[in-house]
């Protein structure tokens, strides 16, 4: 009786003892992250990290190394992280020359992930091909910018930095190919919708666009900022009953009197379609 | 060996044995951690691309705002760390003046 009463005690002691070592190593001095990892960055940091990433992309035009970088962040996809945050930026009436900044990163990364395609919702309009409906004068072709040499961001073997990114917007302007309204039910919202085609049909990014509603503050917006839909891809939520007014800045593109349409389903039920804009790439 | 002697060092027993857990088998896990808890190459990287962009730009108060997120002692000191580490990493001469040019730009700021 006295010898098992002895055992418990001794029990008692050990998982007392465990309780407290853990309890000093998890709350009283947990282990302290020093050497801790990108990927392990609270997302505001991330989002720093990012925007440095881009900035330094501008800076050097070095898109391995701004890859190799991406990469630390973990994102599944940095393309789209960068959109993302980009329209984030945008959204929130933030930086809107920081938002420009990660969508052209973003673009280039989607140029040199393979070639293009634009895939637009279906709609009931037919696209004439080589229409040239121009308000704006002639280009060249566009090309996009070549990389320097690959280098990991934890090896940096690069060559120093040489010239400013070149931005897609300083490629030959756009003409207006098509500007008319859209009657989709899928849709579901009231869309301005813009792609942007270079001359062999694929989308072009990182387009600036500025929709201007009377005597409203412009908003600007990029192509290819939801890359799932296409690189030359933008979009801007309209209201009913509001005329409006696209600019493309770098080619000198006006748009006037874009309006959300009435339209009318095959059992003469009303609802608001939306309006589609391409423009192109003179060849 | 007294009844309380045995258990003050079954009891030191189970808290080494805590501690090792705690410690080392199954240490507290972070995940929204800070610019200044980086790694020292990731820490010299970051440095790195403050110093492409003010090399391009010539913002100073920009890169200033940017280093001062690494939260050393001042955004000189974290520049030294980066030289130090880049050195030693045998970083390549063109990111290597990078480095040191804003390390100077800084320097004359002081």
């Amino acid at each position: 009786m006295e010898q098992n009463r002895g055992n418990w005690y001794l029990l008692t002691g050990l998982i007392l003892g465990l309780a407290l070592g853990m309890i000093y190593a998890w709350v009283i001095s947990p282990v302290t992250e020093v050497d801790t990892h990108p990927n392990l960055l609270r997302d505001d940091y991330k989002d720093i990290y990012r925007s440095l990433i881009s900035r330094a992309y501008q800076a050097n035009s070095n898109l391995p190394r701004a890859e190799a970088r991406l990469e630390l962040i973990g994102d599944n996809d940095p393309a789209l992280a960068l959109a993302a945050q980009a329209q984030r930026y945008l959204a929130e009436n933030g930086d809107t020359e920081m938002a420009k900044v990660l969508a052209n990163l973003s673009a280039s990364l989607q140029i040199a992930a393979g070639p293009a395609v634009t895939p637009i919702p279906p709609t009931v309009i037919a696209i004439p091909e080589e229409e040239t409906s121009s308000t704006s004068n002639n280009g060249s072709s566009s090309e996009n910018d070549s990389q320097d040499s690959a280098s990991s961001t934890r090896e940096p073997t690069s060559e120093a930095p040489t010239s400013p990114t070149p931005s897609p917007t300083s490629s030959p302007p756009f003409i207006l190919q098509d500007s008319s309204p859209i009657c989709d039910p899928t849709l579901g919202e009231t869309l301005i919708q813009i792609i942007a085609t270079d001359g062999s049909g694929g989308g072009v990014p990182g387009i600036t666009m500025e929709i201007s509603l009377g005597t409203d503050p412009t908003e600007i917006f990029y192509t290819g900022l939801k890359p799932e839909l296409g690189l030359g891809y933008a979009d801007y939520l309209a209201e009913p009953g509001l005329t409006y007014q696209l600019e493309v800045p770098d080619s000198g593109l006006i748009i006037t009197d874009i309006e959300v349409p009435t339209c009318l389903t095959d059992s003469d039920d009303s609802y608001w379609g939306s309006w589609e804009i391409y423009i192109t790439h003179p060849n | 060996m007294s009844r309380w002697t045995l258990f003050i060092l079954i009891l030191l027993l189970g808290l080494g044995l805590g501690l090792v857990y705690g410690w080392v088998v199954n240490p507290v896990s972070y995940q929204d951690t800070t610019l200044d808890s980086l790694r020292e190459d990731y820490q010299t990287d970051y440095t790195l691309m403050v110093a492409e962009v003010y090399h391009q730009e010539g913002d100073l108060d920009w890169a200033l705002n940017r280093l001062t997120l690494l939260e050393d002692k001042s955004p000189i000191v974290s520049v030294e760390n980066a030289l130090k580490f880049a050195s030693q990493a045998e970083y390549t001469l063109p990111d290597m003046f990078l480095l040191r040019d804003l390390h100077n730009a800084l320097k004359e700021l002081d």
